[in-house]
């Protein structure tokens, strides 16, 4: 086990594409480490850095207290877990497991324990014999999975290893990766584009945007303190609702104009953001999550909420809430991240709307709202997240 | 020639599984558009290339031994040719065929391979230079260069014998030459259809090149390598045009070769046609065995399994 350091590492393509830029991670011996963006923002190319599968162009990385930048994959002591899987066609899932530790010269009897732990790990136990065309798709990521912790590597490195499974076996297989590495204790860096996994795995989430890091940090850190935009929109499902809001000074603080309501900003929220006041006059991008929205005859403490009024556009039971998506009539927030998400939006299944600004809360199950009802929702104004709309970036201090 | 009788073996050796004559869909004529028709060309081409090895199979049992006394069906059946051409030169000559063939069909496949994999996987200064020359060079076919190719083994001999005329190294490199160009091109294609995530996977686990080459690479590409075996045995076993001008010594000559002088003489031509027949048959044998053996290896869906999505 070790820890990894990348310090200001560089990816450049042949052809000129600046692939990844100036990443600084540094990941504790352990820890399960999380690298998470749309697709294209370059994790894959940072992972295959780490991994040295592509030439770092500059920065250095280091493993434990070795500096492996020029060091052979077979030197770094790492494994990795393909998004394809990449099984040794021609080879009993045995002698799959087996091949890094025969290179390695080992002993027949460790190997065969070795093996033997691993597929007890993974319940590969009664598979050992059967060929990768022999597997389901679920079990051939178990053997790969196998394949690295048989190895007893310093550093786990997966990419997007659950992306070709059926959306249940994904969810089985994540809690058991997680399981794996918890038991293992292995520094694990994994890359997905799927929020959901990066929120439920990871002791910290890396995220990206085109080849930049935009935040590190615990995956409820990042959901509850977005440091722009696009992490509050890229973290969270439903996304972050926003829109564009006036920032007023009144005799009692601060207000937040959004279309026709105002929401007066309580005192402990400016307290934590003082540079708010200095937005006075300015339209800003208004957050709020939509767990933080309640419909108002149902809210604990409605007379001290904020409210909106609206017509309930769509209505979805779930049974343990009821999501409830409704107009918004305050301008919608157009920056480079809001079009990044869109764009990443489209190719994932996230609603996307493109007729005014359309927000989701959650409610309570007892609400009996339905499509097309008036409703009055309460907002909890501490949970308010404020941006500024040009650069993106949360107004704090 | 010797060409035609070996390459229509191999042809029979294949083809002649009886067909099935299962009657698929209710109409008649349905059944001959679907089924029938194909076994009817199959076994009219069946029939185009018997006809030769009956011919020269029956000319070589055949106790007269004269090619104007040969007809399909042998009216009288002796080895009597067999005898006499094991009794001359021919186990010498059958046996440099063997050598020289089978060296240059190894080693041909051995180096392509090596070539292809480098091809398929390394980026190079010179990579798409030395592909494109590869094709060039092979599309001039080696026997326009056989002034130049004869001037500098001339050479050769007076400065290396053991390289030159009349030896088997001699012909197996300049078979080596012919054959590697093509082979390269063949393998490369095939090579890159194995995902490259393998080559990762392997070098994750600790494999260096020459590892993911024999341990990973090697096994996929199987049907490739006995394809371009079995070419390259049939092409150097059956070679004649350099081989006659290069081996002029009879202890050196091959059996196509050799034979081939059996019938030069326009006054012994008749006479020694049995034993050339006889010749033929058993130059057919090592590549139909050949052949058989390397079947297995011609399979698809190696890679099945290796990578999903
Ligand atoms: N070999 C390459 N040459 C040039 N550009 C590449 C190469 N590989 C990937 N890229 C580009 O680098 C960007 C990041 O790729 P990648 O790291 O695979 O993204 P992802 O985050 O989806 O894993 C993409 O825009 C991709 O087109
Ligand atoms: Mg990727």
């Amino acid at each position: 086990m070790a820890e990894v350091v990348l310090d200001k590492v560089n990816k450049q393509y042949e052809n000129g594409f600046h692939a990844v830029k100036d990443l600084d991670i540094e990941i504790a011996d352990g820890e399960f480490i999380v690298l998470v963006g749309p697709s294209g923002c370059g994790k894959s190319t940072a992972l295959r850095m780490i991994a040295g599968l592509e030439d770092i162009t500059s920065g250095t990385l280091t493993i434990g207290d070795r500096v492996v930048n020029t060091l052979a994959s077979r030197d770094r002591d790492i494994a990795m877990v393909f998004q394809s899987y990449a099984l040794y066609p021609h080879m009993s899932v045995a002698d799959n497991i087996a091949y890094g530790l025969k290179l390695r010269r080992m002993d027949k009897s460790e190997i065969e324990t070795r093996v033997k732990r691993a597929a007890d790990m993974l319940e590969l136990g009664p598979l050992l014999d059967r060929k990768p065309k022999q597997l389901s798709g679920g079990q051939r990521q178990r053997v790969a999975m196998g394949r690295a912790i048989v190895r007893e590597p310093q550093v786990f490195l997966m990419d997007e290893p659950l992306s070709n499974l059926d959306a249940k076996l994904r969810v089985q297989m994540r809690a058991e990766i997680a399981q794996v590495q918890r038991d293992l204790e292995t520094t694990t860096i994994y890359v997905t584009h799927d929020q959901t996994e990066a929120m439920t795995m990871g002791d910290r989430v890396a995220l990206m945007k085109a080849g930049v890091l935009q935040q590190l940090g615990a995956p409820q850190h990042l959901y509850d303190h977005p440091d722009n935009i696009f992490v509050a929109g890229f973290i969270g499902s439903p996304p972050m609702n926003m829109a564009l809001g006036r920032v007023e000074r009144s005799d009692g603080g601060i207000t937040v104009s959004l279309g026709g309501a105002t929401v007066q900003v309580p005192a402990s929220v400016t307290a934590a953001r003082p540079a708010l006041a200095s937005y006075a006059g300015r339209e800003i991008a208004v957050g709020i999550r939509s767990e933080d929205m309640e419909d108002a005859s149902l809210a604990r403490d409605a007379a001290s909420r904020a409210r909106l009024t609206t017509s309930v556009a769509l209505t979805e039971a779930l049974g343990s809430e009821i999501v409830v998506h409704f107009p918004v009539d305050a301008p919608r927030v157009v920056t480079e991240d809001t079009k990044a998400l869109e764009e990443d939006a489209h190719t994932g299944d996230a609603p996307v709307s493109h007729h005014g600004n359309i927000w989701v809360a959650s409610f309570s199950p007892r609400s009996r709202v339905r499509h097309g009802d008036q409703v009055e929702i309460a907002i909890d104004q501490e949970r308010l997240h404020f941006f500024d709309p040009e650069t993106g970036l949360a107004i704090r201090d | 020639m010797a060409h035609t009788t070996s390459e229509s073996a191999v042809q029979a050796a294949t083809g002649s599984q009886p067909p099935e004559l299962v009657r698929h869909g209710s109409a008649k004529g349905g059944w001959f558009r679907r089924t029938g028709f194909s076994h009817l060309v199959g076994i009219l081409a069946l029939a185009f290339s018997i006809f030769p090895i009956l011919f020269v199979v029956s000319a070589s049992l055949n106790p007269v031994g004269t090619l104007s006394s040969s007809t399909l069906l042998p009216r009288e059946v002796s080895l009597a040719n067999y005898q006499t051409l094991f009794d001359g030169s021919f186990p010498r000559w059958f046996l440099n065929s063997l050598i020289i063939a089978s060296l240059a069909a190894g080693i041909s496949m051995l180096i392509s391979a090596c070539a292809a994999y480098s091809f398929s996987r390394f980026r190079f200064r010179g990579r798409r230079t030395g592909l494109m020359s590869l094709l060039l060079v092979q599309m001039f076919p080696q026997f326009l260069a056989i002034v130049a190719i004869y001037l500098i083994f001339a050479e050769i001999t007076e400065l290396w014998p053991a390289v030159g005329f009349n030896t088997s190294a001699g012909l197996i490199l300049l078979y080596l030459g012919g054959a590697l160009g093509v082979n390269t091109w063949l393998m490369k294609g095939f090579f890159d259809t194995i995902p490259k995530d393998l080559d990762e996977s392997a070098k994750m686990d600790g494999a260096t090149h020459f590892q993911v080459f024999s341990g990973i690479i090697l096994p996929l590409v199987a049907p490739i390598l006995a394809i371009t075996g079995l070419l390259g045995f049939i092409g150097a076993i059956n070679e004649f045009l350099i081989a006659i001008i290069f081996l002029r010594e009879d202890e050196s000559k091959t059996a196509a070769v050799g034979l081939y002088g059996l019938i030069a003489d326009p006054l012994t031509k008749n006479a020694n046609f049995g034993e050339f027949s006889a010749g033929a048959v058993i130059l057919a044998v090592p590549t139909v065995a050949l052949f058989m053996y390397l079947q297995r290896y011609i399979v698809g869906g190696l890679t099945a399994g290796a990578v999903k999505g």
